[in-house]
């Protein structure tokens, strides 16, 4: 047994490091591959896969309802020879077959796979380097936002035109399915995979990411996803809303298959993206970095992974037993053979909730790590903003049964439940009191990031303000199903969510693209989609006070008004967010060249040049300071001071 | 340095007196700061213009005839109670932000602004204000809440037996099936005599054992306040006591399928009289 | 060589020791999300083992009215490779590849190279043989996929353990190749580390598959509602 022995050494970061065997020139295969054989790959296994299993596949075959089973097997093929096909032409598996036959990676194949030296190519390649996977996931995340956006102007046409039905019944549902999932999963991602990945390993101090290949894999199993998600657009839609409930779901057309596999995909994606970003932010902060001096958009996007990582699998679970219910003819929710409707409930929400905390908590980290920057002070009370965070996590996982108050599964279970989701207010506060005192007496640096985050509070209060009427029994017996509740999670997800990552895009956009984004059409585009959002939200929330109840395609003529509403300020949403952008893209474009540190932070990311050079540091910074040192002794504390030391003076105190 | 008023004594020193004067009369300096005078005078004003919302919110609710239940009734006050206590904190977060861009000093441009803002790191009064007032509140709501549920589900799915009782009027059972996309409303009191427009005595205890025949429908009956998943393979209960005649919707409140939005009816409250002849009428054995 | 003493990574000139500590957090939390999924399959045997909807949970012995279904489950139970006790036995079988996995990694750290190459590729044997019982068992079932909630669920359990199964050889084939090579030694263990960590995990996951179905085989719930209904069975 021969030892593979170092032949040759590398200096990397000034260390001779011996190198193991290099095979070929660096980077091996995969100079050859890229998004192109991906696209090529994919395709053509997808193509070999369904017709392979039309071959074998008897046409007899059918189920217990006599439906024919072929175009299910050829479309789960197709899905899966498209996403392996993918993952296989992308380069995906030359990690993992290298470290089983034992063949190292080298420094030089390292180099290689981080995109040094290939200029633009870098963004159409398995590329490993934390900023350009950001981009990546940046650019995926507009993408999927733009075709949900778009699905969500249908809809609203749909609904504003009282007097005419412009989509048929099916198509509707499978809009308002396709629209609440691909929202979902863009939301997601919205704040964790471009800032997270970006900004995080710079924010702490480090090189890359932990895993740097694992990073890679979750931006392009994400990739690979969208189009199983689009496709099932085309094979009759995911009619049953964005929650999919069975035994509903399996009525549904074989779109449905592209919905499970999504979520099955992404499920893994999201995985690998929490255990990478987690890891990093654990081993490799820099030295001198304590927890008090770690920024609080760290903490939030630990806490967002740390609930993904946990919440995920059991919607991924509900998936596989609803793929396996519809292409094996098991019954784990068909109620005829011993299946529960209530079993798929409680795993779906057993994600569903900790995911609205998973979207909210990095926006809210956001708006916190940005405020301290524009107001010249510190973040007030740092304490409280932790615990805030960790109290939302802590509670997190055990308020899922909220969401089924009137599912009728357990009605005792209704009161420690109820007790659960009012206790998340208690927290939530504590992220409210920091963002205020925050705010309390700061001179405010009125540009386009921190506008944002008035807008994000805003919303963020009368979300949760009607979050707290849902989570009352009793109330939610009138307002469960309703477009209150509709309106309710759209001030959250979207209100408080979206326009924080809205704000954070705008914050980071320096460091990012190396240009400033533009500021005067950047806020045209916000404000007009904040009013527009008002506008939507509010008469939704009448429309749910009156009993509208939500999915639904006609409903009486009571609700008209509130409807159209609601349609005017969506077009209203819909041009301000295409005018935000028009700011992004022609900023990205030609904007005003950003410094390395345009405004003025005192954290670790802006001390980087920018672009940033691929190994982030040259030399690995050490910290010494608490992240928000600004701002000025406090004039008011001074005076009581003073006139303290007066008042004990002239009372005879020595 | 705000907010280190860690105490100074040791061992050593006992007598040593702290520098800071006591938290009350702190809080009577804090107000005599004059931002502190007008964020409190804007948030009383603002919450003064937040208040009708209490109101407005029922108005919506009440269009079509609600409250025709107590349980209804109910949901309201909890509403409008539930209103009542956000607005004070609602108020002062938007009086908080509302004030920073107006009140506290502003800048633009495209710099860092050369003068830094007061380093106010933390502030236990406020701190503990805040935490205690919030708790405080979410206490509130949740016993508001549990108290609620509690009398509610004794008026919906209270034990049958328990009206049998002199002196209480006689409950009315009916079965509720859900399928796509109508419902079935069958009362078993009167010889299985089924409906599709739910008709229900005035003033008596009405008890809906509800379930489905194909996928999860969701019970609703509007005005009257309730709402029950139909469940396939299980079934659920509730129940309400109408205190209102008129005519009331039923929607279904669970997207099942194509024709989700189509599938409403009617509910027809009817003085115990109007109830039997519609039961004689519809082939029913009248209530004994 | 200046760095005979201290073993690096190749790649970011790190100490060993730090990428080491970075790969057993990495792998806690890869186990967090294993459990979760794990917790997901045990939620859902164990609730539709309470419910018994429409008496559809249906374990061998018990027959699925003919209203229900056509599906019929059959009478004896013991026919061929029963159900109860092979969980027991593919449970031992994976305890078995662990011991030697873990004897593999503690070879390592005290040098003893022969040791590991053996107890690895032992061990890969040895989970390579659990796949092949563990589908022996899936496929000699007495009932089908159709055949109520009881055969969904068992069959969504043996499901979990081939997918964990795969994966353990995947490891295994990976960890025994490096042994060989020796890029795993006495300096540089952590990935046998992280191994057998995973493979105790995956011995905790069979174990609760064989609890349960041992342990929940008829339903508490004797009198479910029949579908569609007010009356009960």
């Amino acid at each position: 047994m021969s030892v593979d022995t170092a032949t040759e050494t590398k200096r990397v970061f000034g260390v001779e490091v011996p190198q193991p065997r290099q095979f070929g020139a660096s980077g091996g295969i995969m100079r050859r591959l890229n998004f192109g054989t991906g696209l090529i790959g994919g395709i053509g296994l997808a193509a070999i896969a369904g017709w392979v299993t039309a071959i074998i596949t008897p046409s007899s075959a059918s189920n217990d309802t006599f439906a024919p089973m072929e175009p299910t097997y050829v479309y789960l093929a197709v899905l899966l020879g498209w996403a392996i096909g993918f993952m296989l032409g992308i380069g995906a598996f030359v990690g993992p077959l290298r470290w089983v036959v034992g063949r190292d990676i080298t420094h030089d194949d390292a180099e290689y796979m981080a995109g040094k030296d290939l200029g633009r190519a870098r963004y159409w390649k398995y590329t490993t380097d934390h900023k350009v996977v950001g981009i990546q996931y940046l650019i995926a995340t507009m993408l999927l936002l733009g075709f949900a956006g778009l699905l969500a102007m249908l809809i609203r046409t749909e609904l504003g035109m009282t007097w005419a039905e412009l989509f048929s019944p099916s198509f509707y549902n499978s809009m308002i399915g396709t629209h609440g999932i691909a929202m979902i999963i863009a939301m997601i991602v919205a704040v964790t995979g471009p800032l997270g990945n970006f900004i995080v390993p710079m924010m702490i101090g480090a090189r890359d990411m932990a895993y740097p290949r694992l990073n890679a894999l979750s931006l392009w199993l994400l990739v690979a996803a969208i189009p199983m998600l689009i496709s099932s657009m085309f094979m009759g839609g995911i009619q049953d809303g964005w929650s999919v409930y069975q035994p509903l779901a399996s009525q549904a057309p074989i779109g449905m298959l592209g919905y499970q596999l999504t979520i099955i995909t992404f499920a893994i994606s999201t995985a690998i993206a929490s255990v990478n970003l987690m890891t990093t932010i654990l081993t490799m902060r820099a030295k001198g970095m304590t927890w008090s001096r770690t920024p609080i958009f760290v903490y939030g996007i630990f806490a967002a992974s740390l609930m993904g990582l946990y919440a995920f699998p059991f919607f991924q679970y509900s998936q596989i037993l609803g793929l396996s219910d519809r292409v094996f003819n098991t019954s784990f929710f068909n109620p005829l053979n011993g299946g529960s409707v209530w079993l798929y409930e409680n795993l779906f929400w057993l994600l569903g909730h900790p995911e609205v905390y998973v979207i909210i908590i990095p926006s809210a980290a956001v708006a916190l790590e940005l405020m301290p920057v524009f107001l010249r002070k510190p973040l007030f009370s740092f304490n409280f903003a932790v615990a805030g965070i960790v109290g939302v996590v802590a509670l997190s996982g055990l308020v899922w049964a909220h969401h089924m108050y009137m599912t009728g599964w357990a009605p005792a279970a209704n009161y420690p439940f109820m007790l659960s989701t009012e206790m998340i207010s208690i927290p939530v506060g504590f992220l409210v009191l920091v963002a205020i005192g925050t705010f309390w007496r700061g001179t405010a640096w009125t540009r386009l990031p921190l506008m944002a985050i008035y807008a994000v509070i805003f919303n963020k209060m009368i979300g949760g303000v009607t979050g707290i009427y849902l989570s009352d029994v009793p109330v939610d017996q009138y307002f469960h199903g309703s477009m209150f509740v509709v309106a309710h999670f759209h001030y959250m997800l979207m209100g408080a969510g979206l326009f924080g990552a809205m704000a954070g895009i705008a914050f980071f956009f320096p460091k990012m693209t190396g240009r400033i984004l533009d500021e005067r059409v950047g806020s045209i585009g916000l404000w007009t989609a904040f009013i527009g959002f008002q506008i939507t939200f509010m008469s939704m929330f009448v429309a749910g006070l009156q009993g509208q109840p939500r999915r639904v395609l006609q409903f009486d003529s009571q609700f008209n008004i509130s409807n159209w509403i609601s349609t005017i300020g969506a077009y209203v949403i819909g041009i301000g967010m295409l005018i935000f952008l028009a700011a992004i893209i022609t900023s990205w474009r030609s904007g005003a060249i950003a410094g390395s540190n345009p405004w003025g932070s005192k954290s670790l990311e802006w001390q980087t040049e920018t672009p940033v050079p691929l190994e982030n540091f040259p030399v690995l910074p050490v910290v010494t300071e608490r992240p928000y040192d600004y701002g000025v002794p406090d004039p008011y504390e001074a005076e009581l001071d003073a006139r303290d030391q007066d008042l004990t003076e002239k009372a005879g105190i020595k | 340095m705000s907010g280190t008023n860690a105490s100074t004594l040791t061992p050593e020193e006992p007598e040593a007196p702290t520098n800071r004067p006591p938290s009350m009369r702190r809080i009577k300096l804090w107000l005599q700061r004059p931002y502190a005078r007008k964020v409190l005078i804007l948030t009383v004003l603002i919450g003064f213009l937040l208040l009708p919302l209490c109101w407005l919110l029922l108005a919506a609710m009440n269009q079509t005839g609600a409250p025709a239940s107590d349980i209804m009734k109910d949901i309201e006050q909890t509403i409008f109670v539930f209103t009542l206590v956000s607005i004070p904190i609602t108020a002062f977060v938007f009086a908080v932000l509302l004030y920073s861009l107006l009140g506290w000093r502003r800048v633009t441009g495209d710099e860092p602004p050369m003068q830094d803002s007061p380093a106010i790191r933390t502030n236990t009064i406020g701190v503990i204000l805040w935490t205690g007032v919030s708790s405080l509140l979410a206490f509130f709501l949740v016993v508001w809440g549990l108290i609620e549920l509690a009398q509610i589900t004794a008026n919906s799915y209270g034990s049958i037996s328990a009206d049998e009782q002199p002196g209480q009027p006689k409950s009315e059972i009916i079965n509720v099936t859900g399928q796509q996309w109508v419902w079935t409303f069958e009362y078993p009191q009167h010889d299985g005599l089924t409906s599709d427009v739910l008709y229900m005595p005035l003033d008596r205890p009405v008890y809906f054992n509800v379930t489905s025949k194909d996928v999860i429908h969701s019970f609703w009956a509007v005005e009257l306040g309730i709402k029950i998943d139909a469940n396939p393979g299980a079934i659920t209960q509730t129940g309400v006591t109408a205190n209102k005649v008129g005519t009331f919707n039923v929607r279904c409140a669970e997207l099942c399928g194509m024709h989700h939005a189509y599938m409403q009816t009617e509910i027809r409250v009817l003085e115990q009289d109007g109830f039997d002849s519609w039961v004689r009428e519809s082939g029913g054995k009248k209530t004994s | 060589m200046s760095t005979s003493t201290l073993p690096v990574s190749p790649t970011t000139g790190e100490p060993i020791t730090t990428i080491a500590r970075r790969g057993r957090v990495g792998l806690w939390f890869m186990i967090v999300a294993d459990v979760s999924g794990t917790i997901a399959l045990v939620i859902s045997y164990s609730y539709l083992w309470s419910l018994n909807v429409n008496g559809g949970w249906a374990p061998p012995g018990s027959t699925l009215t003919a209203d229900q279904t056509n599906s019929t489950i059959p009478s004896d139970p013991k026919a061929s490779f029963a159900v109860e006790w092979p969980f027991w036995a593919i449970f031992l079988v994976v305890v078995v590849a662990t011991v030697l996995m873990w004897f593999g990694y503690r070879s390592a750290r005290s040098g003893n190279h022969a040791g590991l190459v053996v107890g690895t590729g032992l061990s890969l044997v040895v989970s390579v043989a659990a796949l092949v019982f563990q589908w022996i068992q899936m496929s000699t079932f007495p009932f089908g996929a159709g055949d109520g909630a009881y055969a969904s669920a068992v069959l969504l359990l043996c499901a979990s353990n081939i997918f964990h199964l795969f994966l353990l050889i995947f490891i295994g084939m990976g960890i025994f190749a490096r042994a060989r090579k020796g890029l795993i030694n006495k300096s540089n263990w952590y990935q046998a580390q992280a191994a057998s960590y995973y493979m105790t995990w995956v011995c905790i996951a069979f174990l609760l598959g064989a609890i349960l179905t041992t342990f929940m085989v008829d339903s508490p719930n004797v009198d479910p509602a029949i579908f569609g209904t007010f009356k009960q069975q």
